[in-house]
Parts: C-alpha cells; sequence; structure tokens
C-alpha cells in the first residue's frame, strides 16, 4: 500500500536519488520535507549515513524525505480527497475560531453536512474530538429536527437554512439555552473547504 | 617488514570491504522493514499502540471501568477487513494492560440499528447513539461507557481520533485523544504484552540491529556432578569447566542453534580434563529471540571428554586400588577417554548472559559400579548433570 520513505541527500551523494525514477504523476503523490543530514541518519540508519564529525558542528548537508501518500490519488472522489487530505488544519482553525465565539461552560454538539455520509462523519468526529482535546465540555449527541422541519430546510438555500434550522432548533428545545450547536459545511458543492456555523441561543453566527 | 606490510595493505582493503558489505546489509534491512512497518495496518495498530500505551500512563478512569468498544472507523474508501483487524488489535492490547483500566465488554445491540418510538416521533439510530432505546429494550450491556476509534489518511500522515463518551442521555465525551503518524516514520510494532514508548521501542529495534550477528562467541564457566557410586564410598570429583566454542544461528530469528565448544577442566592432584561438544539447540519461548524477556531454549549435544589423573580412576568398571590411590608417578597417571550425550535447557538473556542446566550420559560407564545415575528413565540413565553460566560476545 505504502512505499517507504525515499530520500535525497542533497549534496554528500551518498544515497540514491529515487525521484530521478519517478513520473510526474508518481511525484505529485509524495509527501516530502527536509531533515538535517545529522537528524535524518538518526531516523534512518543504514540508509542516510551519518555525517562527517566536522560537520556535526557546522554547515550542515539536508536530507529531504519523501513519503508515498497512504491513497493513490484516484481512490478517492478528488473532492473528498481534498477536504480529508486537510482535515486536522481545516477543522482546528474553524474549531478555534468557534471556541472564540461561543459562552463559557456551553455544551457543544456537533455535526458536518456534506453529500457523502461517511466522510460527514469523519468532519464531525474531528471538531468533536478537537473541542474536547481543548477541555471543552462536547456530547456526541446530533440534534435532530423533526421530520416536516427537515423537508421545508432541504427546499431552501444554505445561506437560509442553516440560520432557519437553528432558530427551529431552539424554538423546539432541541438544543437548550446551555447548548452550541457548531455545524461545518460545503456551502457550493464544488468547493474544498469547510465552512463552520454556530448556533448559541436560537442565533447563527458563520464563523470567519 | 617487507611482507608484514604486503598482509598488511591486503588486509585493510578486505575489511573496508566487510565494512561496506554491512552497511549495505544494514540498509537492505532497514528498507524492507520500513517497507512492511509503513503499511496502513501497521500503521494504525501503532497508532492504537500508543493510545493505548498513553493510557497506561495516564488512565482515563481512576478505577477499572466497562467500556462498550462502539466503533472502528476506517480511512474512507479502505475495506471492513482493517476495521475487524483493529478492533482485535485494541481488544488484545486493553486485555493484556491492565493498568489503562479500560474493561471491554460485549454489547452486539449497542452496533446493532434499533428503532425508538416515542413522544416525539420515531428515531432509526444504532443503539450507542441512543442509549435510553437499549435500556428500555432491556439490552444494555451494563456499561456506562462507549470506546470510538476513527482513522483517517490525511496525505501521507495517518490520524487516529479516539473519544470516549458516557452512554447516558447527555453522550457526553469524557475522554479524548488525537494522534498522528510522524510522517515516514514506519510504526514501530511494538509488543502488545508489555507496551513501551516510541523512544523505549526505537532504542530496543537500534539495539537489536546492531547486535544481530548470527554468529555469537559463548564464553562457558560450568560444573559438572557425577552420581555416586553404588558399591563403592569413593565417588567422582565435580568437574569444573571452562569453555569457549562458536554458535551459529539458521536465521535472524535464532529460533534454531548450533554450537561447537571446547572445554577445560584443572583440579590440583586430582585431574586434568579437555573436552569437544557440539549442541543443537531449539527455542521453545517463542518463534524468534525476545528483546525484552529471556528465551528458553532446549538443546541436545554430544561431545568426548578426555581425563587424566587420579581423580578419574573412578571411570572405570574396577574399583580403583590403594596403590593406585597413592600412585605419585605423574607419568603412569590414568587416563579415560568418555563419550558424552547431553540434554538440557538453557534460559538467555538478549543473547548475551545465559543460565544452563543439563543432564549427561556417558554410556561407557554405565556398567560401572563406580558412578551411578542422577536420573533413570528406564530408556535411558543420565550419570551426570550439571550447569553453566555463558557469556556471549
Amino acid at each position: 500500500m505504502r512505499a517507504a520513505p525515499l530520500f535525497m541527500a542533497t549534496l554528500c551523494g551518498c544515497v540514491i536519488d529515487p525521484l530521478v525514477f519517478k513520473s510526474k504523476a508518481e511525484r505529485r503523490n509524495l509527501d516530502c520535507y527536509r531533515l538535517p543530514e545529522a537528524e535524518a541518519a538518526a531516523r534512518f540508519p543504514g540508509q542516510v549515513p551519518p555525517p562527517p564529525a566536522k560537520e556535526i558542528a557546522g554547515p550542515t548537508t539536508d536530507v529531504l524525505v519523501c513519503s508515498k501518500r497512504y491513497l493513490e490519488p484516484d481512490e478517492r472522489k478528488a473532492r473528498d480527497e481534498a477536504i480529508l487530505s486537510s482535515l486536522s488544519q481545516q477543522v482546528n482553525e474553524l474549531t478555534e475560531s468557534a471556541g472564540a465565539l461561543a459562552p463559557p461552560g456551553a455544551r457543544w454538539h456537533v455535526d458536518a453536512f456534506y453529500p457523502s455520509a461517511p466522510v460527514a462523519q469523519k468532519i464531525a468526529v474531528a471538531a468533536r474530538t478537537t473541542l474536547a482535546e481543548r477541555g471543552l465540555v462536547v456530547s456526541d449527541r446530533v440534534p435532530l429536527l423533526a421530520a416536516g422541519d427537515v423537508s421545508v430546510l432541504a427546499a431552501m438555500l444554505p445561506t437560509e437554512a442553516y440560520p432557519t434550522g437553528c432558530a427551529r432548533a431552539f424554538a423546539t428545545d432541541v438544543l437548550s439555552g446551555d447548548d452550541v450547536f457548531l455545524a461545518l459545511m460545503i456551502v457550493d458543492p464544488k468547493e474544498t473547504l469547510l465552512h463552520g456555523g454556530l448556533c448559541v441561543r436560537g442565533g447563527w453566527r458563520w464563523l470567519p | 617488514m617487507t611482507r608484514a606490510l604486503a598482509l598488511l595493505s591486503c588486509a585493510l582493503p578486505l575489511a573496508v570491504l566487510a565494512d561496506e558489505k554491512a552497511d549495505l546489509r544494514d540498509r537492505q534491512l532497514e528498507l524492507l522493514r520500513a517497507e512492511v512497518a509503513g503499511e496502513v495496518q501497521h500503521q494504525a495498530a501503532e497508532l492504537l499502540d500508543e493510545l493505548v500505551y498513553g493510557w497506561t500512563q495516564k488512565p482515563p478512569f481512576d478505577v477499572d471501568t466497562a467500556v462498550v468498544l462502539a466503533g472502528v472507523s476506517v480511512p474512507v474508501s479502505l475495506g471492513t477487513g482493517l476495521e475487524a483487524y483493529l478492533e482485535n488489535h485494541v481488544a488484545g492490547l486493553l486485555t493484556k494492560n491492565r493498568a489503562t483500566h479500560v474493561q471491554l465488554v460485549h454489547c452486539p445491540a449497542c452496533s446493532a440499528w434499533v428503532v425508538h418510538s416515542g413522544a416525539k416521533g420515531t428515531v432509526v439510530s444504532r443503539g450507542f447513539d441512543d442509549p435510553e432505546s437499549l435500556t428500555q429494550a432491556g439490552v444494555a450491556s451494563g456499561s456506562k461507557h462507549a470506546l470510538f476509534l476513527d482513522f483517517e489518511a490525511e496525505g501521507s500522515s495517518l490520524v487516529l481520533r479516539a473519544r470516549v463518551t458516557t452512554l447516558d442521555k447527555t453522550l457526553a465525551i469524557v475522554a479524548a485523544r488525537t494522534l498522528t503518524t510522524a510522517t515516514s516514520a514506519p510504526a514501530m510494532l511494538r509488543d502488545g504484552e508489555r507496551l513501551t514508548s516510541v523512544a523505549e521501542a526505537r532504542k530496543q529495534y537500534l539495539e537489536a540491529l546492531g547486535g544481530r550477528g548470527l554468529f555469537l562467541v559463548p564464553v562457558r564457566f560450568g560444573v559438572r556432578s557425577f552420581g555416586p557410586g553404588t558399591q563403592t564410598s569413593f565417588n567422582a570429583t565435580p568437574f569444573l569447566w571452562v569453555s569457549v566454542g562458536l554458535e551459529a544461528a539458521f536465521s535472524q530469528a535464532r529460533a534454531w542453534t548450533a554450537s561447537i565448544n571446547a572445554g577445560f577442566s584443572w583440579l590440583l592432584q586430582s585431574h586434568v580434563a579437555v573436552m569437544a561438544q557440539g549442541r543443537l539447540a531449539r527455542l521453545l519461548s517463542g518463534s524468534t529471540t525476545s528483546l525484552t524477556w529471556p528465551d528458553l531454549y532446549g538443546f541436545v549435544g554430544a561431545g568426548v571428554m578426555f581425563a587424566q589423573g587420579r581423580g578419574v580412576l573412578v571411570f572405570r568398571n574396577t574399583n580403583p586400588t590403594i596403590d593406585e590411590i597413592f600412585n605419585l608417578n605423574t607419568n603412569n597417571e590414568p587416563r579415560t577417554t568418555l563419550g558424552i550425550l547431553t540434554i538440557g535447557l538453557e534460559l538467555r538473556v538478549k543473547n548475551r548472559i545465559s543460565l544452563i542446566g543439563f543432564l549427561e550420559t556417558l554410556p561407557a560407564l554405565e556398567t560401572t559400579d563406580n558412578i551411578g545415575n542422577v536420573l533413570d528413565l528406564g530408556f535411558i540413565r543420565f550419570q551426570s548433570f550439571g550447569v553453566e553460566v555463558s557469556f556471549c560476545f
């Protein structure tokens, strides 16, 4: 499934550079970063030779470490891949913004709205876990509106549906005054950037 | 002088070649290991190892708590086979590491879809998402907590998000942790029986990489005692032995090893003895040697011992006479050559130090009254037993 890390020592030439033999498509499927040679030698013994003693104190050579992505580009839909590849980063940013806007001591509920149910579940779980790790009170329970409400909301534009749904949840006691609801979603079917909205006491606010 | 220089000039390139060969072998071994350990199932198992190791250091509960393994979800587009593997792996880890205070309980209904009709309508959900319905149906497991494990592949990183929720109306998350594989670092493939930190596991691996040669030089210090005679009060003196040899393993697992060694024994005014012996050993405590636990080997061997001196008078079929016992003529000392068959057990720590116990049968002495049996199994009789301490280099 996943190949071993590939190495390229920029100067010493001690390690064979496997990138030379890769096609463009294969190179696009790599995640690469640089390491000082001494650190690379410690992390990958036998593959990266230790630098000469005189170089340890002085200027060192970089080693480029590349890893293949776990899943090939065509194994998931392009939009799903784009969202999932940056899931941690996007969710961290959105939950950080949301945390700053919510009243302290609130009980958090999170749900994600995305065309693919498995991906939506991943987004919601990532947000819940991130919030809980920050020490906030988070519930795994997803607030559910009545079927009639959902059918009306489904016919509305997203910019109207979420604020309306938030107000309706508060009005029908699905959410209480102590609850905060964080929704993560894509607004346009073609976009790969997650948006977030916060529902507090029936009031909806899009996250910056 | 010229000859010495010539020899040196030949030996130096050979030494360099040997070093390069060892480096090449190291590189190939590391690449092979990284290829295997980099596979997604091993990386996922590594994250579970780290999660459970973290819980052994900082348990999520103060006391033993029943928890339902509510769900394991794998990266989108990967199959349920991986889910089953990871479920088994985490269950094994939690069973072996009681310090986590997480006790898994079985609750098939918790992951089943249930239909619950109430005043607010009919809800279709999984059991652990709607604990009230489980309680009303009387199929609750007795657990008040559920564990969810979610894996996702984010580029070249695999991320584990673990959360423990209460199984009540609030479904509150009481513990959560996100773990990510270090980019490009292969899994440490830790032993679930006794989890260690990543740093310790790495150290063990490097030690194994450095000391994994197929050949060892064991130096053994031991003592052999012989069974007391049945018809005489003149017993054989225990022999103290020092031996050195060469041990070869058939593979890196060291499941089978073979060794030859030469021994020397001397006791003032008693005997001088030398021995050559070969042993074939099989690892009994597993299929491969352990980095953290002692290994137990069983072995069989055969050898030949030559001894000279008054102390070997008993290794004959006749009783020693007074003249023979007080004979001080070193040119006319009694001599004996004996064949030896050995069975024994060896407890070895990290291929460095071992404790050996063995029984020996000396076919040439089966009919003598001077040496008795230390163990008689009917079909085979052992006339000698001994212990050894071995240091391997």
